[in-house]
C-alpha cells in the first residue's frame, strides 16, 4: 500500500498547528465546559426529545439543548436556520473569541446528514397535505453546506467550502484533509471540523440496523449491545506553524499525522480482521514519522457495536498493545459527522489537561480484547501524543495524531 | 504541478460514452423529458432521465445488486473513465489511485422510500436494507469496492459547483507522490421529490425547451446521470487553473462572485462552458461574461441535457475537454448565437459553475 502522505521529498512538509478551537456538544457549550464534564465522567445521554422514539429499540441520545446556542445572526434570520447552523455558528463564535485574526483560505467540514430534519418536515408536510407554506425555508436550509455557509456569513467569511460526507469518518477525514492542505504548503490557514444534528430519519435508520442499543452505551465491554446517537459541532483552526508564529498566535497543539483507508468488506460492517482501521492508524504513524510506542492515548472510534469494537480493538491491540484507550462516545453518544471533530477536540483537551478521558459504563473486559481501557473514571497521565480514530459506513477509516505543542 | 485529464466517462439522458454523447450534442439532438409522478401528490413534473438501455452493459457486481440509480450511474461513468485512461496510457495501479465522489442531492429515491415507510407505518417498519443506501458516500463505497480502491476515498457534497471543488480536491490529493491518479466522479438521480422541491423554490420549468440566458429567466428542468474524469500527471487536456471561488448569500450577489472568478480565469483564446440553466444563474453569468469576456463563445450544455446539479460541473468539464479536443461546439444553447465572431473554441475552455445553493467556482482547461 502506497503511503498517502508521501510528499516525495519535493517540498519540506510544513508543521501544522491548531491555533483555536470551538465546540458545542452534550459535554457543554464551550471547551471549558467540556473539560469540566470530562473530569466528572458524566453520562450525557438522555431520553430523546426531538421526536417520538417510543417505537424504536433505542430511546436515548446525547443531545445539545437548544437554549445555549449562540447564533450571532439577527433574530429574523436566526429563526429560519436549522439547529445544525446554530451549533456550528456557536462553535465558530468560540473559536473566533480565541483568535479573531484567524482568516481561513479554505473551509473543510465533515457531516453526514446536513439539515436532515428539515427534509423530514418537508416530506411529512407533503404526506399530510398540510403545512407546506414553510417548505421553501426547509428546502433552502436543508443542504449540507448550508450550516457552514451560515456560519461563514455570521462572521463575514467567504472562502471555498469543501463538505466531506464520508459517513461517520467525515469529521476526522475533514481534519485530515485540512492538515494535508496546510502541510503541503498550498494553504496557510484552513478552518476545519464537523457537525451533525440529530434527526428522526438517521435515528430510525441505525435502530433498524439494530446498531443502536436500548441499554447503556458500553464501548469495548464484553456485554456491549450497540451505540447511542449524539450530536454537536466542533471546529479547529489549522495554520502553518511559521505563519502562526509570525503573527503571534497562541498555539494549542500540533496535528502531526493522518491516515485514510477504505475497507471494501461490506457497506456497513468492517472487515473482522481489523485491517482497514489498522492501515489508517499505520499510515497516520508513518506520516508523522512516529512509532506506536510514541502514542500516549487513543481516543477510539468505539461505537459499542459488536463488530466495530471487535475489529478496532483487534487493530489497536496488534499495533499498540496496552496504550490507554477510551471511547468518549460512552458519555456523549455517536455524533456521526461531528464525532471525529469532537473527539479531536477531546484529544486536545486531554493533552492540555494531561487527563485520560473515561470510557464510562464499562463493566467487564472482552476476553478477545487485551486493551488498557480507561474504565469509568478519567485519570491523570503524561500525554504528549494522542491518536483519534473514526470509521464509517462505506468502509471509510481515518486516524489523526495530535501532539502537545513544543516550539 | 501540471495535472491533466487522462480519461473521461459520461452517463447522460442522451446516452453513455463520451464520443457518442458528444456526436449527438454536435448534431443538436435534444434529450427528451419523462413525466414523473408520485402517490404523495397529484402534481407531475418533467425531467430528463437516463434510460435503462443506457446501463445495459454495466458489468454485474454484487455491490450493485440492490444499489440505487445514482450508484449505478457513478459506477458506469467511473469505469468508463478508467477504461478510457488505460486505453490511452498504461494500466492504473489501484493502490495508487484515489477516489473523489461529488454529489448534491444524493440517493434521494431510497431516502424517500425509507422515510416514507417510517411516516406511513412507524419506526418499526423502517427498512435496514434501504438505510445504508441513503448515506451520501454509498455510491463511492460501491465504486471503491468494484475497483478495489483501498486508499483515499472522499465524498464531497455541495451544490452545482461541487464537481469543480472535487477536481480541486483531486489536485490537492495529487500533491502526494504516493498517488498516480485521482478518479473524480459526480452523479445525481432525478426524482419527483426533487422536482417538487425545486418547483417550490420557483426554479423549475414545466415543459422544455430550457431557454438559456433569458431575462427574466424561464426556469430549469432537472436531469440525472454522472460524469467522471481521471486526473493524472499525463493526459490530453491540461487542468490549467482552478478558481475554487466562494459563496454568495443572496441570489443577486451571484453575479459579483461569478465575475470575480471569470476575471481570474479570463483569456482571449478561451471559450466558456457556462452553468446557465434557465434560472437566476443565467443572469449572473451573462452579466459577468459581458463585463469580462464579451467576445467569447459561450455554450450552456444544460439547455440540452438539463440541470443534473451535483453531476453538472463534471458534465461541463467533459464538454470543455471535448470542445478543445475536437475544436467544435454545438450550435444550440449559446449566448450571442447570432454574433458569430468566433466559431472555434480556441485552445482554452473556461468552465463556470454557479450553483443554486450559494456556491460558485471556475476551471480553465487548456490543450
Amino acid at each position: 500500500m502506497a503511503r498517502f502522505n508521501d510528499l516525495g521529498g519535493k517540498t519540506p512538509a510544513a508543521r501544522v498547528v491548531v491555533v483555536a478551537a470551538g465546540m458545542v456538544s452534550p459535554l457543554g457549550f464551550s471547551l471549558k465546559e467540556a473539560l469540566a464534564t470530562l473530569k466528572t465522567n458524566k453520562d450525557c445521554v438522555s431520553p430523546v426529545t426531538a421526536f417520538d422514539a417510543t417505537k424504536c429499540r433505542c430511546k436515548t441520545a446525547g443531545q445539545v439543548p437548544d437554549g445555549g446556542l449562540d447564533t450571532r445572526l439577527n433574530s429574523r434570520k436566526s429563526r429560519r436556520l436549522h439547529r445544525a447552523s446554530k451549533m456550528i455558528v456557536s462553535a465558530l463564535a468560540e473559536l473566533r473569541d480565541q483568535d479573531s485574526a484567524f482568516q481561513p483560505e479554505l473551509t473543510v467540514i465533515g457531516t453526514t446528514s446536513g439539515g436532515m430534519s428539515f427534509g423530514q418536515d418537508y416530506y411529512r408536510a407533503l404526506h399530510q397535505h398540510h403545512g407546506l407554506r414553510r417548505s421553501p425555508r426547509w428546502i433552502a436550509n436543508y443542504p449540507p453546506q448550508k450550516p457552514v455557509l451560515d456560519a461563514q456569513e455570521a462572521f463575514g467569511i467567504s472562502v471555498p467550502c469543501q463538505i466531506i460526507a464520508n459517513a461517520c469518518a467525515s469529521g476526522t477525514n475533514a481534519i485530515g484533509h485540512a492538515f494535508e492542505c496546510v502541510r503541503s504548503g498550498n494553504y496557510q490557514r484552513v478552518l476545519t471540523g464537523g457537525y451533525d444534528a440529530i434527526s428522526e430519519l438517521v435515528f430510525v435508520g441505525f435502530d433498524s440496523l439494530q446498531a443502536s442499543t436500548p441499554e447503556k452505551c458500553r464501548p469495548f465491554d464484553r456485554d456491549r449491545t450497540g451505540m447511542v446517537l449524539g450530536e454537536g459541532a466542533a471546529l479547529l483552526a489549522l495554520e502553518n506553524f511559521e505563519s502562526a508564529r509570525a503573527r503571534g498566535a497562541e498555539i494549542l497543539a500540533e496535528i502531526v499525522g493522518y491516515g485514510i483507508s477504505t475497507d471494501n468488506h461490506h457497506l456497513t460492517q468492517p472487515d473482522p480482521s481489523g485491517s482497514g482501521p489498522r492501515r489508517a492508524m499505520e499510515q497516520a504513524l508513518q506520516s508523522a514519522k512516529l512509532t506506536p510506542n510514541d502514542v500516549d492515548y487513543i481516543n477510539a472510534h468505539g461505537t459499542a457495536t459488536v463488530f466495530n469494537d471487535a475489529a478496532e480493538g483487534k487493530a489497536i491491540q496488534e499495533l499498540f498493545g496496552k496504550v490507554p484507550a477510551s471511547s468518549t462516545k460512552s458519555m456523549i453518544g455517536h455524533s456521526l459527522g461531528a464525532a471525529g471533530a469532537i473527539e479531536a477536540v477531546v484529544c486536545l483537551l486531554a493533552i492540555q489537561a494531561q487527563l485520560l478521558p473515561a470510557n464510562i459504563n464499562f463493566r467487564s473486559s472482552d476476553a478477545d480484547l487485551d486493551l488498557d481501557i480507561v474504565a469509568n473514571e478519567s485519570r491523570q497521565a503524561q500525554i504528549d501524543i494522542a491518536l483519534s480514530n473514526s470509521f464509517g459506513f462505506g468502509g471509510t477509516n481515518a486516524s489523526i495524531l495530535i501532539k502537545r505543542f513544543t516550539s | 504541478m501540471s495535472l491533466r485529464i487522462a480519461g473521461m466517462g459520461w452517463v447522460t439522458p442522451l446516452g453513455r460514452n463520451v464520443g457518442s454523447v458528444w456526436e449527438r450534442l454536435i448534431h443538436n439532438e435534444q434529450a427528451t423529458v419523462e413525466t414523473i409522478s408520485d402517490p404523495v401528490s397529484p402534481k407531475t413534473y418533467n425531467a430528463f432521465r437516463v434510460s435503462n438501455e443506457t446501463l445495459k452493459d454495466l458489468p454485474p457486481h454484487p455491490r450493485l445488486r440492490r444499489a440505487s440509480a445514482i450508484s449505478r450511474f457513478a459506477a458506469a461513468a467511473g469505469l468508463d473513465a478508467l477504461a478510457d485512461a488505460e486505453s490511452k496510457s498504461r494500466k492504473i495501479d489501484m493502490e495508487r489511485l484515489a477516489l473523489v465522489f461529488a454529489v448534491s442531492n444524493g440517493g434521494v429515491v431510497y431516502t424517500k422510500r425509507f422515510y416514507h415507510g417510517v411516516v406511513e407505518s412507524g419506526a418499526q417498519s423502517a427498512s435496514p436494507l434501504l438505510f445504508p443506501e441513503t448515506v451520501f458516500n454509498a455510491p463511492a463505497s460501491h465504486l471503491a469496492a468494484i475497483l478495489g480502491i483501498a486508499g483515499a476515498s472522499y465524498t464531497l457534497v455541495g451544490d452545482g459547483a461541487v464537481g469543480l471543488l472535487a477536481i480541486q480536491m483531486a489536485t490537492d490529493l495529487l500533491e502526494s507522490n504516493a498517488l498516480d491518479a485521482c478518479l473524480v466522479v459526480a452523479a445525481e438521480e432525478a426524482d419527483w421529490l426533487l422536482c417538487d422541491a425545486y418547483h417550490k423554490w420557483r426554479l423549475l420549468k414545466k415543459e422544455p425547451p430550457v431557454e438559456l440566458f433569458c431575462d427574466p429567466p424561464r426556469g430549469m428542468i432537472l436531469s440525472e446521470g454522472a460524469g467522471a474524469i481521471v486526473v493524472a500527471r499525463e493526459g490530453t487536456v491540461q487542468i490549467d487553473q482552478i478558481d475554487a471561488g466562494g459563496n454568495f448569500w443572496q441570489r443577486d450577489q451571484a453575479g459579483a462572485i461569478v465575475r470575480q472568478i471569470l476575471h481570474n480565469l479570463a483569456d482571449k483564446n478561451a471559450c466558456i462552458v457556462a452553468s446557465a440553466n434557465g434560472t437566476f444563474i443565467d443572469l449572473a453569468e451573462r452579466s459577468a461574461i459581458e463585463k469580462e469576456m464579451s467576445e467569447a463563445i459561450v455554450y450552456g450544455v444544460k439547455g440540452t441535457l438539463g440541470e443534473s446539479v451535483g453531476a453538472s460541473a463534471l458534465w461541463q468539464a467533459i464538454v470543455g475537454s471535448q470542445a478543445l479536443l475536437t475544436q467544435s461546439l454545438p450550435q444550440q444553447s449559446r449566448l450571442h448565437a447570432s454574433v458569430g465572431s468566433k466559431d472555434l473554441p480556441g485552445n482554452m475552455a473556461i468552465v463556470l459553475s454557479c450553483g443554486l445553493n450559494q456556491q460558485a467556482a471556475g476551471l480553465r482547461l487548456r490543450i
